[in-house]
């Protein structure tokens, strides 16, 4: 290995694609968007409790009332704050009949029962109305509110009611310090930040198959390999590119913990702002294995193509088994731990994204991470394998894309 | 000896790609590697310039194994390419570092170069917005940027008009004069005889011909001459039989006789001559029959 071409080809690289108008728009996109979310909170933030308010009264379904067939009589009469969104009647019959010419939302019919056995029948005019009533803040508090009705002091009925009204969020994280942030700063952040690296190993990788399948197109690659050799070119290729990569993620980084800064100081919160440390070190380390890995690999499978287009389906196996995380997002999010979530943070080309999606949601085994990294240090030095006598084939091929058979021929032959 | 082959073989699967080939080119020559398409000409560069190895046999370039002699080899390949999208200077400056010249050389060598063949002012030009005759001329600095000892071109006039064709052919021999090695490979026989001291002549990966050019057309003359005279006297002695030809004859020679003679006795006949040469053979002519073996 020739350390000096190396360094010249990683060098060309990331100066040529440093200066492409696609890396520069896609590098500035983030602190773009986090500087307008800065000024739109720093406007918003004191009407912010008043917008929640209303997006919750339209989670809760409006203005139809919901009505109450009260076979139990501890519902009855409906006290007057409750008055507006619920209904008496006396038979099921006549709430059915006003349920279909849709003046009600539901119906609840509470059986004579209901103190011993807790049964409710519930009517709605759409399969999940039930989900709805069960799920419902408001449901749940009309309930409690009416069972303790002149039982107990009128403050402890209302805190019963609503027994969380409002949550100070402080996270003691693993370092000792102390992180003040809710919803905003443990979740969301995060988790496009996570969701953004992800894309970085893609759109790196992406240029090196792009560099690869043009340098073979345009037929520059018999003159670059007359004068260095296959493995030079695509290392030099990897770190000039995994470089520019690397990049975007620091100025993405940065300006994610240079905003969340500013965005708590102009929420007059207390605290240190901002991203854990070790999703910060993490995801760095992530990327620089995840990228490598696949950069490898499509270094080696992008050279069997003879056009770029060519290249990039082939390429496109990869991108498949990346996203599958993705797919599980929703799942995830609600249980990072789950056993196919771990699963998938074993396997190596799904190691880097699964586990930049987990470890921002919150306490990851250590075992899964060190595993992870484990995993893809292991793998990468096969991939590079596998990956150099790919891309050894492939360049010397023109005209036509060799078959499966004949790369698995060519792969154990002598190149 | 800057370049020494020995029995080298490639095999391509089934197919023998070069078969027991052995040669060597002097250093200061401009050697012609010639041969119908898909003879082995391309596969025997690719393995001098350690591109591909080869399956038997032994390469010797510059008194070194061909990995290590990459930096004092060019190559013009017979598949044009060059980054379409990047500047001419910096191009030419980037593939000269890729061969070990460092850059304040490779610049002022791209420099030196660019004037030479008449791009200076394409300098900071995109490679793609040059024409297509200077694209191959960029080409052409491209594979002698480093200041190579050996220069192989594979095809450097494919497409050319008959002026840039002129200004190559003077390059070429420019180099040689320098006292580089020149191995050129082209169908173009006429450019061969034009600027090839030595020749190798390979079909199917097998050495057919090899040797200085002047010899292998003494060899393949045919015993003829060529006459334009007023009149050709029946039975000159030593002729075998006459043909025309264009206005001219063709007398065949018996074994044994000599040009001179025949023209003597041509002249003493009192004939009348306007032309008398001894019949030359083209290389193309040579090529075609040793390569179809007719």
């Amino acid at each position: 290995m020739n350390w000096r071409k190396v360094w010249t080809i990683a060098r060309t690289e990331y100066l040529t694609n440093v200066r492409r108008t696609g890396f520069i728009v896609m590098t500035a996109i983030i602190p773009v968007i986090g500087l307008i979310v800065l000024i739109f909170m720093a406007f918003l933030a004191p009407q912010a409790s008043k917008v929640g308010e209303w997006l919750e009264s339209q989670l809760e379904g409006g203005e139809k009332p919901i009505g109450i067939v009260d076979g139990s009589g501890l519902f009855t009469p409906i006290l007057p704050e409750y008055q507006e969104s619920f209904v008496l009647y006396e038979s099921p019959e006549a709430a059915e009949a006003d349920l279909r010419a849709d003046k009600l939302r539901a119906v609840m019919v509470i059986g004579e029962d209901y103190l011993e056995s807790g049964r409710v029948t519930a009517l709605t005019r759409e399969s999940f109305g039930e989900a709805v009533i069960a799920d419902s803040t408001r449901v749940r508090g009309f309930m409690v509110v009416h069972l303790l009705d002149g039982r107990v002091e009128p403050s402890l009925q209302r805190r019963a009611a609503v027994p969380l009204a409002r949550i100070e969020s402080r996270v003691i994280s693993g370092t000792g310090s102390e992180r003040t942030g809710g919803f905003l700063f443990t979740f969301i952040i995060p988790y496009f930040l996570s969701l953004f690296l992800v894309m970085t190993i893609f759109a790196s990788s992406g240029y090196l198959l792009q560099s690869v399948a043009e340098e073979k197109e345009n037929r520059v690659v018999e003159i670059i390999i007359s004068s260095v050799r296959p493995t030079e070119l695509m290392a030099g290729k990897v770190i000039g590119l995994g470089a520019l990569g690397l990049t975007q993620v620091l100025v993405w980084l940065l300006s994610a913990w240079g905003f969340g800064g500013g965005a708590i100081s102009l929420l007059a919160m207390t605290g240190v702002a901002g991203l854990p440390i070790h999703i910060f070190v993490l995801g760095i380390v992530y990327y620089l294995l995840g990228y490598t890995l696949y950069a490898v690999l499509m270094a080696g499978v992008g050279a069997l193509g003879t056009t770029m287009r060519e290249s990039q389906q082939l390429a496109g196996i990869f991108s498949v088994v990346a996203v599958i995380p993705y797919m599980l997002a929703s799942f995830v999010m609600m249980n990072p731990n789950a056993t196919i979530a771990r699963v998938f943070s074993f396997f190596p080309l799904t190691a880097p994204t699964m586990m930049m999606l987990r470890v921002p949601l919150g306490d990851v085994p250590w075992v899964d991470i060190v595993g992870s990294i484990l995993v893809l240090l292991l793998s990468i030095p096969a991939a590079l394998w596998l990956g150099a006598k790919l891309f050894q084939i492939g360049l010397l091929i023109y005209g036509k894309r060799p078959t499966l058979r004949e790369v698995w021929q060519m792969l154990r032959a002598r190149v | 000896m800057i370049l020494q082959v020995e029995n080298l073989t490639k095999r391509f699967g089934e197919i023998v790609a070069v078969d027991g080939l052995s040669f060597e080119v002097d250093q200061g020559e401009i050697f012609g590697l010639l041969g119908p398409n898909g003879a082995g000409k391309t596969t025997t560069i690719r393995m001098v310039l350690d591109i591909l190895p080869p399956d038997e046999g032994r390469i010797t370039v510059l008194g070194q194994r061909p990995g290590d002699a990459q930096h004092r080899v060019g190559y013009l390949p017979e598949e044009r390419g060059l980054y379409r999208n990047r500047k001419v200077l910096e191009m030419l400056a980037y593939l000269a570092e890729l061969k070990g010249t460092d850059r304040d050389t490779a610049q002022r060598r791209a420099n030196a170069l660019l004037g030479q063949m008449g791009l200076e002012d394409r300098a900071e030009s995109k490679v793609r917005d040059l024409s297509r005759g200077m694209q191959q001329r960029l080409q052409l600095i491209a594979s002698v940027v480093h200041d190579p000892d050996l220069i192989f071109l594979d095809e450097p006039f494919q497409g050319l008009d008959p002026v840039n064709v002129e200004r190559i052919k003077g390059f070429i021999a420019d180099l040689a004069q320098e006292g580089k090695t020149v191995v050129l490979s082209t169908h173009q026989m006429n450019l061969v005889e034009a600027l090839c001291d030595r020749i190798l002549l390979i079909n199917r990966g097998r050495s057919v011909l090899y040797g200085p050019l002047t010899e292998i057309k003494h060899q393949f003359a045919p015993h003829a001459v060529r006459v334009q005279s007023s009149a050709i006297p029946a039975g000159l002695p030593g002729v075998i039989s006459v043909e025309q030809d264009n206005g001219a004859h063709i007398l065949h020679l018996a074994e044994g006789v000599s040009p001179q003679s025949v023209l003597r006795t041509l002249v003493d006949s009192g004939a009348e001559i306007q032309m008398f040469e001894v019949s030359p053979v083209p290389l193309e002519d040579i090529f075609v029959q040793v390569v179809t073996g007719s």
